[in-house]
């Protein structure tokens, strides 16, 4: 096991060093500078925007809402949270052109909308069935 | 505000029995990222030293097909790892130098693996909408961030190997590894942690890329391709600059094999025997769709200049501010029956968008590499 830790970290070491050098020596110096400042803003804003906000929205629902209702709001937010970020390219259509109207050839609000119904249609049977088998498991002990 | 400590957590969800089961799940994906991905740099390169094989046809259709759902997967959980994780982030540093040099070069390692890991989903998600915010090359970056990521995983690996390793053979409810006071138990349990997490995943990957995915492709309502307008285009006749000279009666294709050769106009490529096949386009974002294409196999154009098998071919097109312009074919492809100039998809002329007068289309071959507007074919020697 200690000899393939070894071997992983040092395989590992290879790697970064080589993708680094990749990157140096494709890019000029104004561009690397830009790849840096794209890693560093990567961090800051899942670090001190996006994991801060997630913890607020945790802190409040677990203060405000009962149980069977975090419980659904937690389904909510794990299923159309990360969505929502991944559909921001389309939803902003910022790649569109003019001349090709084979590419963002949707109508991606209104698809958005439609998943966020069926994320809450989810929501609610998860905290329907949360109530439900609290009432047919009564008296109930802390489930965990 | 206070600072939070590692203490301030006390989630039960937020352990190491999660942590580990997320992130298996996620070194899937970048492992079918990375394969993936190395084989479509491989089959972008002009002299290949093995060449790839032409069978499957559909080879490239899967591979860059799995490279975006493996990708897109991984947002989700990557986001639900860094949430498990998050505590960690306010750990104190050791006193003692000889603690601290260890535990700096980790947090380092940890450092890198999340923000290349970041960039790369992102940059990968936002090429697959064509959307490019940035002054790097999308191709060298992605490419370069990739060895990069998948080091610092591997380093992150072996750093906690012991504790994956009990957390994966034992129970999801084992607190073994857990920090003493993260005990309270969530609205959701940890097994329903899992469930979401890959529900998450699944979900996003087939609404952003399933969209040419023939009867399911309509209900996949976040990808930036479909099939509505047929076959997709990536590059438009317009922005390639080549209307004019395609449409021209001026239009000739040079075969040229050594100090043979032979300049065909439409109408002599239409009054050759004609084949058709079924190939699909498969483009490097993901996307892919099969059509019918008629034209002139590639062999009977090379045996009119008396080019002898296993040669190289170049490739080369009207367009010329394109890698695409001009590629190399293997050997292999060349000779291949399937390997089609077409002039005609589905039944109909080729349109001016997919390259007319004439394209290549090959078996098993990245999409940008299938060239449109073919003006010239070099038997190498």
């Amino acid at each position: 096991m200690r000899g393939a830790r070894g071997g992983l970290i040092l395989l590992g070491t290879v790697g970064m060093a080589y993708g680094a050098w990749l990157l140096l020596s494709t890019q000029d110096l104004g561009q690397v500078v830009e790849v840096m400042i794209w890693l560093a803003a990567a961090v800051v804003i899942h670090d001190g925007i996006l994991a801060p906000a997630v913890l607020a929205l945790g802190w409040l629902g677990g203060r405000l809402l009962p149980r069977a209702v975090a419980r659904g709001a937690v389904t909510v937010l794990v299923l159309l949270g990360p969505v929502t970020l991944v559909a921001i390219p389309v939803l902003g259509r910022f790649g569109a052109k003019p001349d090709n109207p084979t590419l963002l050839d949707r109508d991606y609000v209104q698809g958005l909308l439609v998943f966020a119904v069926l994320c809450m249609c989810a929501g609610v049977a998860v905290a329907l069935g949360e109530l439900r088998s609290r009432q047919t498991t009564q008296p109930t002990v802390e489930e965990e | 505000m206070r600072i939070p400590s590692e203490d301030s957590f006390t989630s039960r969800l937020r352990s190491a029995a999660v942590a580990a089961r997320v992130g298996l799940w996620l070194g899937i994906c970048f492992l079918v990222a990375l394969a993936t991905g190395l084989i479509s740099h491989y089959a972008q390169v002009d002299h290949q030293p093995v060449p790839l094989p032409t069978s499957p046809s559909w080879g490239y259709q899967v591979t860059q097909g799995l490279h975006v759902v493996a990708g897109t997967a991984a947002i989700p959980l990557l986001l639900i790892k860094l949430w498990v994780v998050f505590p960690k982030l306010f750990q104190p540093m050791p006193r003692r130098v000889r603690e601290a040099l260890p535990t700096a070069l980790e947090r380092g390692s940890i450092a890198i693996l999340v923000s290349t890991s970041l960039v790369q989903l992102t940059t990968g998600l936002l090429n697959v909408a064509q959307w490019y915010p940035w002054g790097f090359s999308f191709r060298s970056t992605h490419y370069a961030l990739a060895f990069v990521a998948v080091g610092a995983l591997l380093v992150h690996i072996a750093v906690k190997l012991p504790v994956v390793r009990d957390a994966l053979t034992g129970d999801v409810e084992d607190t073994a590894h857990d920090r003493p006071n993260a005990r309270q138990s969530g609205p959701v349990s940890r097994r329903g942690v899992l469930v979401l997490a890959g529900t998450s995943a699944l979900a996003a990957a087939f609404l952003y890329t399933a969209g040419t995915v023939p009867g399911v492709g309509r209900i996949a309502a976040l990808s930036p391709r479909s099939r509505q307008h047929g076959i997709p285009i990536n590059r438009t006749a317009h922005s390639a600059g080549v209307v004019a000279e395609a449409s021209s009666s001026d239009y000739r294709l040079e075969v040229v094999h050594g100090t043979t050769s032979r300049s065909l106009s439409r109408q002599d490529l239409v009054a050759m025997e004609q084949r058709t096949c079924t190939l699909p386009i498969a483009c490097v974002e993901g996307w892919s769709a099969t059509g019918d294409w008629g034209g002139v196999r590639l062999r009977d154009l090379l045996d009119l200049v008396g080019a002898p098998p296993g040669r190289e071919v170049r490739i080369r097109s009207i367009q010329t501010f394109s890698a695409s312009a001009d590629t190399v074919l293997p050997p292999n492809f060349a000779d291949d029956d399937r390997t089609l100039l077409a002039l005609e998809l589905d039944g109909e002329t080729l349109s001016m968008d997919h390259g007319y007068p004439v394209r290549l289309i090959a078996p098993n071959r990245p999409g940008v590499m299938q060239t449109k507007w073919v003006s010239r074919i070099e038997v190498l020697g």
